[in-house]
């Protein structure tokens, strides 16, 4: 039996714990990521200067000996393979999501929604492998084509869960208004329900690609890694590249303290990389108003 | 209804042109790739990229040597390095995705019929550079120059000792006190050229050890946890007061770990440094190279030492990491450096230099390289006037 409420202090009262117990662990759930975000850049700090961002990675001995050293090649490597990924996946993973949504009695679905379910939980080192069967092996070279490949298959199943979701929000009159007026039904998915669901979709779009960005073990066969930028820039894509996340990973367990230090550096550039671009699509979606 | 499709298309979306963007962008790099390697005798083809991978143990040494070569050729040759262990390398040289690999462990009878078999031609292994595996130990209180012999070594690695007060230490070492303390045993736990060396010593001195465990790039250990790569095993080592494990001796260096001298066959306490590795690999080398020298009965030399081979094709063309001649010609220009102008980096990074004998048997196997039947290894030599 509950107790009635007494009086308006009790009310108010009762309303301010639960109102701070939601601000609590609102904090608890946000103070991993500053303590990461925190840590990182503490530890990493030092090691960001100007070499950081103009030269290559080259040998231990170089950071060893104080010789210039940086990250340059990774950096551009992660944004070609991440966009590569990308450009692979967003086709793909939208058709997916708006056969789940728009289609719903299909017979495919049901197949459809286990596959991607299944590729959605599948760990991330066996779509490396995948792609090191379909990519590598017949080019008979590590890519970043292979690379971003393997993160595409990281990508296309959160946009397809994501778009699914996305467009299932937006309400069934739109697309009877658009029906009504004579449009095919691709026509009012495109025109209608997609441009109305745009804030969800990119930002399914963003969660995809920063869960692909921080992926190392998918990258380790496909986009291999390099101590240089290549000598041809399209090197990039069909030679081995180096990434920020891989990169993170074999400069931390080196034994060689500078290489330690330039590991937390990737982590901050990393961080810093995802951020920008969460910001970015935020401000692209927020740019018009219907 | 044409009315109503121009209406929505005047008005694209934000997400969509953004999109578009994304696309017409990566269609553009794509056309630009094909451009750009479609050029084929301008003066930009003359930059290569070569592509190798596998053992950790010689790693420093040869990205020193990309880097050097790199300034050597003025940029024009990038060789890029990746420290995967001698397993991978192996591995990635028979799936051909790579276009060299580098290896402690020589490659065994089976693999090079087999590639005999699928190529028509033979696998090189060309020592590129030698160095010592050492016992590192991190003991509270003891520095380097524990004297270790081979049986103690096994005994060790069976779990027969398993105290660091143990009386067969300390008959070893007279004049130093050890505590009271388990030994916690660190080995590889990937496949490895640096366990392969380490296995084969323990071998060769030890029939129980032959028997029971025998010696390979990774072996059934009796005791022990693993680690991954040669900067695994040292950092267990370091992290893990009591523990033992072994490592290329320029990690050592490069970690300031503690680390054993050993007893040698002839009675003689040895410390690692490159002038006894020289010695104990004073040997009658084979013509293929693919030999073992440890346990050396060299009377100064370090037991447990071996060569870093880098692995090639014989006919180059076969393998699919080569697409042109040019890749081709280069890497032979860089394997023909390594082990001529390069060996000046070995001391200075922990390694020794080639005996003579051993870069003898690399031009002898340089020489018979080739490119689609070109004598290609022929041609490189003699630009140089090595023959």
């Amino acid at each position: 039996m509950i107790k009635p409420v007494k009086s308006l202090k009790q009310r108010n009262l009762r309303d301010r714990v639960m109102e701070s117990l939601l601000v609590f662990s609102t904090i608890l759930v946000m103070a991993p990521l500053l303590i990461i975000i925190g840590y990182v850049v503490v530890q990493g700090a030092s090691a960001i200067n100007a070499d950081f961002f103009i030269h290559e990675l080259g040998s231990p001995a170089r950071a060893m000996q104080g010789r210039p050293t940086g990250l340059v090649h990774s950096i551009l490597g992660t944004a070609v393979v991440d966009f590569l990924a990308l450009i692979i996946a967003i086709p793909v993973g939208l058709g997916a999501g708006v056969m789940l949504s728009e289609y719903p009695d299909h017979k495919l679905n049901p197949m459809l929604r286990i596959i991607n379910d299944t590729l959605n939980g599948m760990p991330a080192i066996l779509k490396g492998l995948l792609a090191f069967a379909l990519i590598v092996k017949p080019m008979g070279t590590f890519s970043g084509l292979a690379g971003g490949v393997a993160l595409a298959f990281v990508m296309i199943p959160i946009i397809a869960r994501s778009t699914e979701s996305a467009l299932m929000s937006i309400p069934w009159t739109i697309r009877e208004a658009g029906l009504a007026i004579g449009l095919p039904r691709w026509r009012v998915v495109l025109s209608t329900v997609m441009p109305a669901a745009k804030t969800g979709l990119v930002t399914g779009f963003l969660i995809a690609f920063a869960r692909a960005a921080g992926e190392a073990a998918p990258l380790l066969f496909t986009s291999f890694g390099n101590n240089y930028l290549p000598n041809h820039w399209t090197g990039m894509i069909m030679g081995p590249v180096d990434t920020l996340p891989q990169r993170l990973y074999s400069l931390a367990i080196s034994p060689y303290k500078e290489w330690h230090a330039m590991g937390w550096a990737a982590g901050i550039v990393l961080l810093a990389f995802v951020i920008t671009l969460f910001i970015t699509a935020r401000m692209l979606t927020k740019e018009k108003k219907y | 209804m044409k009315k109503f499709h121009s209406i929505h298309l005047k008005r694209p979306s934000a997400i969509f042109s953004a999109t578009r963007l994304l696309v017409v962008a990566g269609a553009l790099m794509i056309l630009a790739g094909c451009g750009g390697s479609g050029t084929g005798d301008s003066k930009e083809s003359q930059r290569v990229d070569l592509l190798g991978a596998g053992a950790s143990f010689p790693a420093p040494l040869v990205t020193a040597m990309a880097d050097e070569y790199r300034d050597h050729t003025d940029g024009h040759i990038t060789v890029n390095y990746q420290s995967i262990g001698s397993g991978g390398g192996i591995r990635q040289f028979i799936e051909q995705t790579i276009m060299f690999g580098m290896s402690e462990a020589f490659l065994s009878d089976d693999i090079m019929k087999d590639v005999e078999n699928k190529t028509g031609g033979k696998a090189f292994n060309m020592p590129i550079t030698l160095a010592d595996v050492v016992a590192t130990y991190n003991v509270p209180g003891l520095e380097k120059g524990v004297v270790f012999d081979a049986h103690l070594l096994v005994d060790i690695y069976m779990g027969k000792v398993t105290r660091w007060d143990d009386p067969k230490i300390a008959a070893l070492n007279p004049d130093k006190v050890f505590p009271n303390m388990a030994i916690t045993v660190v080995h590889r736990s990937d496949g490895s050229g640096t366990t392969n060396i380490w296995t084969s010593y323990f071998s060769r001195v030890s029939d129980q050890w032959k028997e029971q465990i025998g010696y390979a790039t990774s072996v059934n250990w009796p005791v022990g946890v693993g680690g991954n790569g040669n900067e695994g095993v040292a950092g267990a080592v370091m992290n893990t007061p009591g523990a033992i494990g072994y490592n290329s001796l320029s990690y050592a260096f490069l970690n300031d770990m503690s680390y054993g001298y050993i007893k040698n066959a002839s009675g003689n306490i040895i410390k690692p440094s490159f002038e006894a590795t020289t010695k104990a690999a004073d040997i009658d080398l084979p013509e293929d190279t693919r030999v073992l020298f440890t346990n050396t009965p060299a009377e100064y030399g370090y037991p447990i030492a071996g060569f870093a081979w880098m692995m090639v094709y014989e006919n180059l063309e076969k393998n699919n990491a080569i697409e042109t001649k040019q890749q081709a010609r280069e890497l032979l220009r860089f394997l023909l450096w390594t082990i001529t102008d390069g060996q000046e980096l070995c001391e200075g990074l922990g390694y020794a230099r080639l005996p003579q004998a051993a870069i003898d048997r690399n031009l002898n196997m340089i020489r018979q390289i080739k490119w689609e039947g070109e004598p290609l290894g022929e041609e490189i030599l003699k630009e140089e006037n090595l023959i």
